[in-house]
């Protein structure tokens, strides 16, 4: 026995171990190595964003009139080139980057705040008052999140305020369906029976013990929607409906380099790769923040 | 089940209506006078009232409404501002296009999403397939299709010269030949107008393809995941059954039966890419004419089109509905 004893510990150590540290730790790569690459990304976004007047190596609107139309590195000074009107690209993309993130997220705050509550009341309440939010939900829902920004866009003109209502409005009934789909869920256990048992009232519950347990599931989903909403304010703007030049936006850079690709792509392919850097940082967190807070839906 | 489609076909009249009010308010009562939008500043005081009473603005907006909701009923949403002849006529021609380049869009997606879908699946979590796979899936997720169509024009078109940069090739003329019987009667003129027409679709098929593939491989994976974990492809399994047979004959089959469910979600993404795929490649199609009367204030013209999409992308949520119950009889309306 002393020597059984006495042999399994080494086996354990000698050979076990090590390859299950190895498999764990590769696992745990595996695992955690999306979230990290598009915390990161997010992050690198968010400063280049706030830091735009201190990172920008010049302004977004100076213009270079012996350096128009120049290819990366042509010109010392414009690293990713320049525009038409001799504008340094590079600037005009990281300047760029404070659109598309005040939009993706101010829409998502916007849809998130209406949503969420409507959601809510329809899965908690029930009857008519369902009903009739469910049914305008679907209504909205009818229109692809593009088409109906793009027609209250129309209505209301291109600018910074319009683009975040309009597709604000646009992601709403995803909330609600989500929240009231989470809410149907969470009305059935016992926590929320003890609640109301204990006088809780009807708003009250939903505030604090509703609410509170959608909350995960619901700032999982508004993560993905951040992709959602930046990809749409460059649709907006690359369809000419988003915020108007000279004020730089990833979709009407690439919208203005349109007109130049034969001689000049690296301004569409630049502006374009930023679009898809983005959309992608919030995508890879938004899926493994799916992955690790809720197993069931792991790898869907 | 019948119950369920009655029920199903009933609450799709007053979402296509309400669908169809909100294109009309929102033209009609959001901030700006179509009439200014159309004229410009400038315009004068007479000027504007003519176009305010040729458009039928000057009438109380309940009248409007009613009258916009009988007429749309009918697919007659006025004469275009600009073109001077009728939206129907005009959405007519277009719709083919639009048609065309979702059909080939769909083939591409699943030519290229389903099989991607499927060995995802079950090579699950094996980090030299699945993990590329998903990461690819994601890819094509992020990358905006205006993007990509034009990485494929510069690729393809102005470096290698291999496809049309711009226009749609003669579509009407091929439809015209079918038409009029000259299809079977000159088949070398018919094969040239087809093989033009395909020319022309091959570069935004495969640009909004792409884009398409990425969302039906990632359902595609969840579908075979579902279903491999069933019961009865243990039971194949056990029976001494080989994987591909185990794999086409049992899993395959039944995992289109959930994918059924995502056609409607595909066509409102589809349609929501030709707006943009049209407009990258300059291809005429219904959203190619959204964009352009919505630059030009051509409201009518807008209206409509934004309208068809709309019943378009109902109608088919309702047609999948259906086919689903047909399909899965468990589905009752509740």
């Amino acid at each position: 026995m002393a020597i059984v004893r006495g042999a399994a510990p080494e086996l354990t150590t000698a050979a076990v171990l090590p390859d299950a540290s190895g498999q764990s730790r590769g696992r745990a790569w595996r695992r955690y190595a999306p979230i990290g690459i598009g915390v990161m990304m997010a992050l690198a976004m968010i400063v280049m964003a706030a830091g735009a007047p201190l990172i920008a190596p010049m302004s977004p609107s100076a213009q270079f009139a012996d350096a128009v139309l120049k290819g990366p590195g042509a010109v010392e000074r414009h690293a990713l080139g320049t525009d038409e009107f001799g504008r340094d690209l590079l600037s005009r993309i990281i300047w760029g980057a404070r659109v598309s993130l005040q939009v993706g997220l101010a829409s998502v705050i916007f849809g998130f705040a209406l949503g969420v509550p409507l959601g809510i009341l329809a899965g908690v309440r029930g009857d008519w008052v369902e009903t009739s939010i469910m049914r305008a939900a679907d209504m909205l829902m009818a229109f692809p999140t593009l088409l109906l920004a793009l027609i209250i866009v129309t209505g209301l003109g291109g600018s910074l305020a319009n683009e975040i209502l309009a597709i604000g409005v646009a992601l709403t009934p995803n909330f609600v369906r989500l929240a009231r789909s989470l809410a149907l869920t969470i009305r059935e256990q016992d926590y929320i029976l003890a609640a109301r048992a204990l006088g809780g009232g009807q708003l009250r519950v939903m505030a604090r013990h509703v609410f509170p347990n959608a909350l995960y599931a619901l700032v999982v989903v508004a993560t993905l929607y951040i992709a959602t909403a930046i990809r749409t304010e460059a649709s907006l703007s690359f369809l000419g409906l988003g915020i108007p030049p000279p004020t730089p936006s990833w979709g009407n850079i690439l919208s203005e380099g349109r007109q130049y690709i034969k001689c000049c792509p690296w301004i569409t392919t630049f502006s374009g790769l930023a679009i898809m850097l983005a959309v992608l940082a919030f995508n890879l967190v938004g899926d493994a923040l799916r992955d690790l807070l809720d197993p069931r839906l792991r790898g869907e | 089940m019948v119950q369920y489609l009655v029920r199903r076909l009933v609450i799709a009249v007053p979402m296509l209506l309400g669908a169809v009010s909100i294109v009309f308010f929102a033209m009609r009562i959001l901030p700006g006078d179509p009439c200014v939008a159309m004229m410009g500043d400038q315009a004068t005081t007479e000027a504007l009232a003519d176009c305010t009473r040729n458009l039928g603005l000057d009438r109380p907006l309940a009248v409007q409404y009613l009258d916009y909701l009988w007429r749309s009923v009918q697919f007659d949403f006025g004469t275009s501002l600009r073109q001077g002849y009728p939206v129907r006529e005009y959405i007519a021609r277009m719709f083919p296009h639009t048609l065309v380049l979702v059909v080939a869009s769909a083939i591409v997606a699943a030519l290229v999403g389903i099989p991607i879908g499927i060995v995802s699946a079950l090579k699950r979590r094996s980090p030299m397939i699945d993990y590329p796979l998903r990461i690819f899936a994601l890819l094509g997720l992020s990358m905006p299709v205006f993007w990509l169509g034009i990485l494929l024009l510069i690729i393809f078109s102005l470096h290698l010269n291999l496809f049309p940069l711009i226009g749609g090739g003669d579509l009407d003329g091929v439809l015209g030949m079918i038409r009029s019987g000259e299809a079977l009667s000159h088949p070398a003129d018919f094969l040239a107008g087809v093989g033009d027409v395909l020319h022309h679709l091959t570069l935004p098929a495969l640009a909004l393809g792409f884009t398409l593939a990425a969302t039906v491989s990632r359902l595609s994976r969840s579908a075979m995941l579902e279903v491999i974990s069933q019961d009865y492809i243990r039971t194949a399994r056990a029976k001494g059954q080989r994987e591909w047979a185990v794999v086409y004959k049992h899993a395959f089959r039944n995992m289109m039966v959930p994918l059924l469910t995502i056609i409607g979600l595909f066509v409102a993404i589809a349609l929501t890419g030709t707006v943009l795929t049209e407009t990258v490649f300059t291809r005429p199609g219904l959203g190619k004419m959204l964009v352009d009367a919505i630059g030009a204030r051509d409201y009518p013209l807008a209206q409509g089109a934004i309208t068809v999409f709309t019943m378009i992308i109902i109608t088919v949520n309702l047609v999948v509905d259906m086919l689903y119950a047909v399909v899965d009889p468990r589905i009752t309306y509740k």
